[in-house]
């Protein structure tokens, strides 16, 4: 379960809040789909969740551990996918999961067993002994994929999770995805393809200039059937038409 | 030619630049800092004003006037200039990184190749005009050199560049090629640059020394220094004559007659403008295989099928991962690694240079080291002064510790989103870069012990000393880091270029120099009173421990302390 309470988040360097007043709620057992178009606030919400912003005002809860209180643990709980692939480009794919293995205390048995399984599922093995620098942007996504799953996090933060997959990978992410939330877990994914969220999410949530403007299961959302999400999301993110719903 | 400008143009300002906008308190920092600096190094740099203006008046009296001399300065201006530029022509010129960038737009690839040289050129004038306003300025009032001294000064800024860019593409083609065939492992390419750096500072030891700069033995009255100072002067010159294009260069500023100006000035021109035809000759084809190299060679390895993969995986635990994953992507970054292993290897080799110096002795005199082992009060002063200097020394150049956080770069978050306690995250660091340190310190300790006859007793405990100082130095570098970090940079040494860490830990490493200097200077002086009593001795170095000791906990205490609060305020 993800909860955030009145979160609030303008950066240091502007005077323009990057979220206001975000007051939301992703429960157990479900995947929540996260839109919004470029600078709306999602990346933003995402970090204050991972716990790579802090919020200026708020409270952000992951299964009940208030991250501001408790970061270790809660950030324990987080499997997190990046939009950006940032990462440690100078260690080899297999040492990057080493890492993070150990870094959320894996046990060496049980982190081998993970990594040859989801390395296997995701067609990387053969890369993992190579420098993520010489991967492409497609590997370099399915090794962060695999990243946030190795230590079977009870809640899973996708920005942008199927950007540079190939359809197998995409495929066999969406369905893990939908294994993990029957599972009782927490799915958690912004993106831009509309379509895959009508698809694969049970409840949407659209925010535009930092405010959640509408948040609700697709059907609600689209009282009229022959309304596609995509327009739906282009009337409500149009400037001056915050308030839609 | 409006191409070529505009790639010149964000070339140019692209490699000063990290972060988009700065805030107003920030920038009061950051002018703060350069003031204060400013303050640290007018005194030394006008103390080379004040030395080259002697050197000009003394050249007054030598035969064949300064001519030899002021080719000798511009000499000296180009092995500066080629030290400084050497790692810019490399990064800018010879490694294609950009090329997936550049290569699309309707330029040119010799175009490119020209504006990535001509940056390359701008940053060596920016540097050879620090050296004339220092060092030939001062020689020429010294010198009362004639007034076209004072305009060909502007000449000079653009053609003493011309050299060390020949002589930086000689040693930079060769070894960018070896690199490119050897492959991608980042260990090698930073072996593979400190080697060509050792080669290159053998060489300039080989040619100083040649040209009698250092070590040879002294043949006039040692009493007469000026005289001695003159027949060095006049040996060293008479070299420079080989630097053709620098001796016509220099016989033209300081010419008195109008024909001998304009005929050496027009062979020196000739002379620079063959060195850049030789740049190009040389360059522009290792550029376009590079070019070709970098484009057709992309991604092949990683598509290459292993063998055989075998997948080792272990848990190390959290602080033992955090800092071998941190050495891992140091020394596999060629920029990083070659800091890293230069702050290693540096230091102890300072130590080395200082004996050969300090062992320069006439035919049957002692050498300055020698006369000094002798002196009664040698053990308690030189293992002191030895300490004050390599500490501040080792502070200032440990890359690990100067910007731990900075060299994240853009993988900031992922520090952040990691359910590791910060502290632990700093200890890793700190430690990591005192494990650097205290490997530098104990060879350069062996070193002092073994060349300068210091007790081993008191190489031990400064080497304790050291580590601990080394820690404390490391706990505040890293606050310091922590506070403004450099992140967003496409290049390491941007980040170097732009950080002011290393003069807050020049500063940081001068009080502590400071502090130490008070306590021994004390004790040294009981020492002295006492009758060089031993006990005087145990006490200094007790104290001396202590304080070093003191230090180290204390600044870890004001690190762990800060360091939370200032981790929060970095928003990736």
């Amino acid at each position: 379960m993800i909860r955030l309470t009145n979160v609030s988040k303008t950066y240091a360097k502007s005077t323009v809040k990057a979220v206001e007043d975000l007051t939301l709620e992703i429960k157990d057992g479900e995947i929540f789909g996260f839109l919004g178009p470029n600078g709306a606030g999602k990346s933003t919400t995402i970090k204050m969740i991972t716990g790579i912003l802090s919020p200026d005002s708020g409270v952000i809860e992951v299964d009940g551990i208030n991250i501001a209180e408790n970061p270790i643990a809660a950030k324990s709980l987080i499997g997190f996918v990046p939009d950006n692939h940032e990462t440690y480009e100078t260690l080899k794919g297999i040492e990057y999961l080493n890492f993070i293995g150990t870094m959320y205390n894996i046990p060496s048995e049980l982190l081998k067993q993970r990594v040859s399984e989801y390395a296997e599922m995701f067609g990387l093995t053969d890369a993992l002994p190579n420098m993520i620098s010489s991967y492409s942007h497609g590997m370099k996504q399915k090794l962060m994929v695999i990243a946030a799953l190795i230590h079977e996090p009870k809640v899973w933060i996708l920005d942008e999770p199927l950007t540079g997959l190939d359809p197998q990978s995409a495929f066999q992410l969406k369905q893990l995805m939908r294994k993990h939330a029957e599972q009782g877990n927490t799915v958690f994914f912004s993106s831009h393809v509309i379509d895959v969220v009508e698809k694969v999410c049970d409840r949407i949530g659209i925010i535009n200039h930092g405010k959640l403007v509408t948040v609700d299961t697709l059907d609600n959302i689209r009282q009229d059937e022959n309304v596609s999400l995509e327009s739906l999301f282009l009337t409500i993110t149009a400037d001056g038409t915050d308030s839609v719903k | 030619m409006k191409k070529f400008l505009s790639l010149v143009k964000l070339l140019f300002v692209q490699q000063y630049r990290t972060k988009p906008t700065e805030g107003k308190k920030r920038r009061g920092g950051t002018i703060a800092t350069y003031i204060i600096l400013a303050v640290c190094f007018t005194p030394m740099l006008i103390s080379i004003a004040i030395a080259m203006y002697g050197v000009g008046k003394i050249s007054q009296g030598l035969e064949g006037g300064g001519t030899n001399i002021c080719a000798m300065l511009i000499f000296i201006s180009q092995g500066a200039v080629l030290l400084f530029g050497i790692p810019t022509l490399i990064s800018n010129v010879f490694t294609v990184k950009d090329a997936d960038k550049l290569l699309f737009l309707p330029i040119r690839s010799s175009t490119i190749f020209a504006a990535k040289l001509t940056v390359a050129y701008l940053n060596e004038v920016i540097t050879t005009a620090v050296m004339l306003v220092f060092m030939l300025l001062p020689f020429g009032i010294g010198y009362s050199a004639p007034i076209g001294f004072y305009f060909l000064l502007l000449l000079a800024l653009v053609l003493i560049p011309m050299l060390p860019m020949l002589l930086g593409s000689i040693i930079a083609v060769p070894m960018s090629a070896l690199i490119t065939k050897i492959g991608k492992n980042g260990v090698v390419k930073t072996i593979l640059q400190v080697l060509m750096f050792a080669i290159i500072m053998g060489a300039y030891m080989f040619a100083m020394y040649e040209f009698g700069f250092i070590g040879g033995s002294e043949e006039g009255d040692p009493t007469d220094m000026a005289q001695m100072l003159l027949d060095k002067l006049q040996g060293m010159g008479t070299m420079m004559k080989y630097v053709h294009s620098n001796y016509t260069l220099a016989s033209a500023m300081l010419g008195s007659a109008f024909s001998v100006v304009i005929v050496n000035l027009l062979i020196s021109v000739a002379e620079n403008a063959l060195l850049v035809a030789l740049v190009i000759a040389m360059s522009l084809p290792f550029y376009h295989w590079m070019l070709t190299t970098s484009v057709e060679g992309a991604g092949g390895r990683s598509r290459r099928k292993a063998a055989k993969v075998t997948l080792e995986v272990k848990n190390k635990g959290v602080v033992k991962e955090l800092i071998f994953t941190d050495l891992k992507r140091v020394m596999r970054e060629s920029q990083m690694g070659f800091q890293c292993i230069m702050s290693l290897i540096m230091l102890p080799l300072m130590v080395v240079v200082f004996y050969f110096c300090f062992n320069i002795s006439g035919e049957g005199d002692q050498s300055i080291v020698e006369m000094f082992k002798g002196q009664a009060l040698y053990q308690g002063i030189a293992p002191i002064i030895f300490l004050s200097y390599m500490s501040l020394l080792g502070m200032t150049s440990n890359v690990l510790g100067i910007y731990p956080i900075s060299r994240e770069n853009k993988a900031i978050y992922l520090v952040k989103s990691l359910p590791v306690s910060f502290n632990k995250y700093l200890l890793a660091k700190v430690i990591l870069a005192t494990a650097v340190m205290v490997i530098s310190d104990f060879v350069m300790c062996v070193l002092i012990v073994a060349l300068f006859g210091v007790k081993w007793y008191f190489g031990l405990a400064m080497w304790f000393a050291m580590a601990a100082l080394g820690f404390g130095g490391m706990c505040i570098t890293t606050l310091i880091d922590l506070k403004s970090p450099k992140l967003g940079w496409t290049n390491f040494n941007q980040s170097l270029k732009n950080a002011k860490n290393s003069w807050m830990a020049l500063l940081v490493a001068f009080v502590v120099s400071l502090v130490l200097g008070t306590i021994s200077g004390v004790c040294l002086l009981g020492w002295y009173l006492t009758n060089t009593s031993w006990y005087m001795l145990l006490i200094m170095w007790v104290l001396i421990i202590g304080a070093s000791v003191g230090f180290a906990a204390v600044s870890y205490k004001i690190m762990t302390k800060n360091a939370q609060r200032h981790f929060d305020n970095i928003e990736p």
